[in-house]
């Protein structure tokens, strides 16, 4: 690490240890349109990178080609030493090694709370029922709505619904969590609660990538900040580097219209 | 401010009401139109219901009663009519039981949610079912001895002991009630043909409805859902499979399915494999119906947002797992109408089979007209109402079942 907090590129990790996400060379196509460009990254354990920019420039495209549900083109993605390839079973491996949260939540309407979480578990990692149905209780209480256990997804609110689709994640015992815009869904009184779990999970010493507008969690939490732009990957830094004395154009630019 | 509206007081009603010549005058009669139109709807609602009733007054329902066991077994042998009966017993047992597995079912999840189970009181059940109850005293109306009122009676008390007795059942087969059915449907089977009974070529009348309904149901729903998820498979060989047998199979007319299930079915199959006309025609119409469902789930199917596959895809689900616990059961949900809908034209369309011979509850309705005491006396205005009421009542009760199922299911809707 410099001493301005600047990375030379994304591949130099913050936190010293093991590697546990890989993107070489990695680009995307939508038709004749590249959405990513060139791509390296590397992610180490228990780091917390953050990824911000403008719509459009890439952000979510990338975290969703690390647990394909987007293919990526060209390059490789290697998540804690699987690399992705065509085969299914490879690809539900690195499923199964990564949690991932979404903006819309994805909880499944017609299961109860603690079915949603215990799913997962007892249709992929073949927990018994009473066994899967503690662990869910565990981490909803751990997520805070132990009580909410036997309701419907639609009669909680956005930021509990949220804290279900974390819970729901954790059931599979991730190694990576990823997070496409977890709050821009919520209303704002409910982003706290959302950011908090957040919080507790990366203390927690949990691997994660989080794509995000929130600002202030990424000043807080993040290891590492990653500003993203047509594509590209422009600008790395710790947050005190990249909230304070930025260096790329197009960063001070964004900055300047967020903040 | 110099005005200020008033809110309403919330106590003064929105609509006072009014006297009946007010309101006559206010809905009935407010222009010279609407007055001449009132006079006209009034003479001829009026004109009807003085025919109904010279109608019924002076309906004479001697040819229903003399046909009754035609109408519903047709000509089913007499001396074997007791094993219909037993199949009749084992059915209500069958429901009996199932219903109780249901309820216990239900029981088991309110508690284990820690929630008031709300168990529907008699009256629910009258009020959901009463067509068929209404049908069924209807139809003792007619029998010219007390036999048949006691059988039934004795059915319905095997439905009530059967529902007692459903509390005793061990949790195992309460958590695969699937099984009563299948085990009820094998023994109304055995009843009817084992040991020298009546094969099923010999099934007639209204029997042959209701049974044509329930195995085409329960065949071309699960034929249907594997067509509908062909269709979306990314094998191209399934894909187009599916695809050409759902279009042909919508772009042919049903009685010409019908004939060639009757009369061209056995040129086409190889050998000296002979099935009956019954099963011939069961064929055609779960085949037909089929494709109608698999069109009806592919729908539900694209109802359900991407996101939720994606969602199960995220948690390591396999591509047929997200398929059998997230996308079907909620593109079922959303498609409860219309595949009610496909039922019961499915039920209706059941008397089809009269076209190529066999013998129906509308087919057999039309002969007894054609007995010589009946001849020409214009009967099927008293046999066509009486075969509607059959399909009216089913056809009904499928229907308000499947708004209620909806209302049920709408619990978690977000």
């Amino acid at each position: 690490m410099t001493s301005t907090g600047a990375f030379a590129d994304a591949t130099q990790m913050g936190v010293t240890g093991e590697t546990m996400i890989e993107l070489i060379s990695v680009d995307k196509f939508f038709g004749d349109f590249q959405a990513l460009k060139d791509i390296n990254v590397r992610v180490g354990l228990q780091e917390v990178v953050v990824v911000i920019g403008p719509s459009g420039s890439g952000k979510s495209t990338m975290i969703r080609c690390i647990n394909r549900l987007e293919v990526h083109d060209r390059g490789r993605i290697i998540v804690n030493g699987i690399e992705l390839s065509h085969d299914i079973k490879n690809i539900q491996e690195v499923r199964r090694e990564t949690g991932m949260v979404f903006q819309q939540f994805n909880l499944f309407p017609h299961l109860t709370v603690i079915d949603n979480v215990t799913l997962g578990p007892r249709q992929v990692r073949k927990l018994p029922k009473k066994e899967a149905e503690e662990l869910a209780m565990e981490l909803l209480t751990k997520v805070q709505i132990p009580e909410q256990a036997y309701k419907y997804p639609g009669q909680l609110s956005g930021g509990q619904q949220q804290r279900v689709a974390i819970a729901r994640s954790l059931a599979m015992n991730p190694k990576v969590m990823l997070f496409d815009e977890p709050t821009s869904a919520l209303d704002p009184e409910m982003i706290k609660e959302v950011l908090d779990t957040m919080q507790e999970l990366a203390e927690s010493g949990m691997t994660m990538i989080v794509v995000t507008h929130e600002m202030g969690f990424a000043k807080e939490v993040a290891d590492r900040v990653i500003f993203m732009a047509d594509g590209e990957i422009v600008e790395v830094g710790t947050p005190e580097h990249f909230f304070e004395r930025p260096t790329e154009a197009r960063t001070k630019l964004f900055l300047s219209q967020i903040l | 401010m110099t005005t200020t509206t008033i809110p309403p007081s919330p106590k003064a009603p929105l609509h006072r009401p009014v006297s009946p010549s007010v309101w006559m005058k206010q809905n009935l009669f407010s222009t010279w139109y609407n007055s001449l139109l009132t006079v006209i709807f009034g003479v001829l609602i009026a004109s009807v219901i003085v025919a109904l009733i010279r109608y019924l007054v002076s309906i004479d329902t001697e040819i229903i009663r003399v046909n009754l066991k035609l109408y519903m077994t047709g000509r089913f042998p007499a001396e074997q009519l007791w094993r219909l009966w037993a199949g009749v017993f084992v059915t209500t047992a069958g429901v009996g039981l199932f219903a109780r597995a249901i309820v216990r079912t239900a029981q088991m999840k309110a508690t284990t949610a820690g929630l008031e189970f709300d168990r529907s009181t008699p009256w629910d059940i009258v009020r959901r079912f009463w067509p068929i109850g209404a049908l069924v005293v209807f139809t003792l109306s007619f029998t010219q001895t007390i036999t048949p009122s006691l059988l039934t009676l004795a059915a319905a008390a095997i439905g009530l002991a059967a529902y007692w007795l459903g509390g005793g059942l061990p949790a195992w087969i309460i958590r695969r009630s699937w099984l009563i059915p299948l085990v009820g449907t094998t023994a109304f089977y055995f009843v009817l043909v084992g040991y020298g009974g009546v094969g099923w070529d010999l099934w007639q009348g209204f029997f042959v409805n209701i049974v044509i309904t329930i195995a085409g149901i329960s065949l071309a729903f699960p034929l249907g859902i594997m067509l509908a998820l062909g269709r979306r498979s990314s094998l191209p060989v399934v894909r187009y499979l599916s695809v050409t047998y759902i279009e042909i199979l919508r772009g042919v007319p049903m009685i010409t399915l019908l004939l060639f299930g009757a009369f061209a079915l056995g040129f086409v199959i190889p050998g000296d494999v002979q099935f009956s006309l019954f099963l011939r025609l069961l064929v055609a119409i779960t085949l037909f119906q089929s494709a109608y469902i698999a069109e009806v789930v592919r729908g539900g199917l694209q109802s359900v947002p991407r996101g939720q596959v994606e969602a199960g895809q995220s948690i390591g689900l396999s591509p047929w797992k997200t398929t059998r616990y997230i996308v079907l059961p909620q593109a079922l949900r959303n498609m409860i109408p219309a595949l009610v809908g496909q039922f019961i034209s499915l039920y209706k369309d059941t008397t089809l089979v009269f076209i190529v011979g066999l013998l129906d509850l509308l087919r057999a309705a039309q002969v007894s007209t054609a007995q010589p005491e009946f001849f020409a006396q214009g009967l099927e205005s008293v046999v066509l109402p009486f075969v509607a009421l059959y399909f009216w009542a089913g056809s009904y009760v499928m229907s308000r079942e499947s708004r209620r199922l909806e209302r049920k299911l709408g619990v978690g809707v977000r």
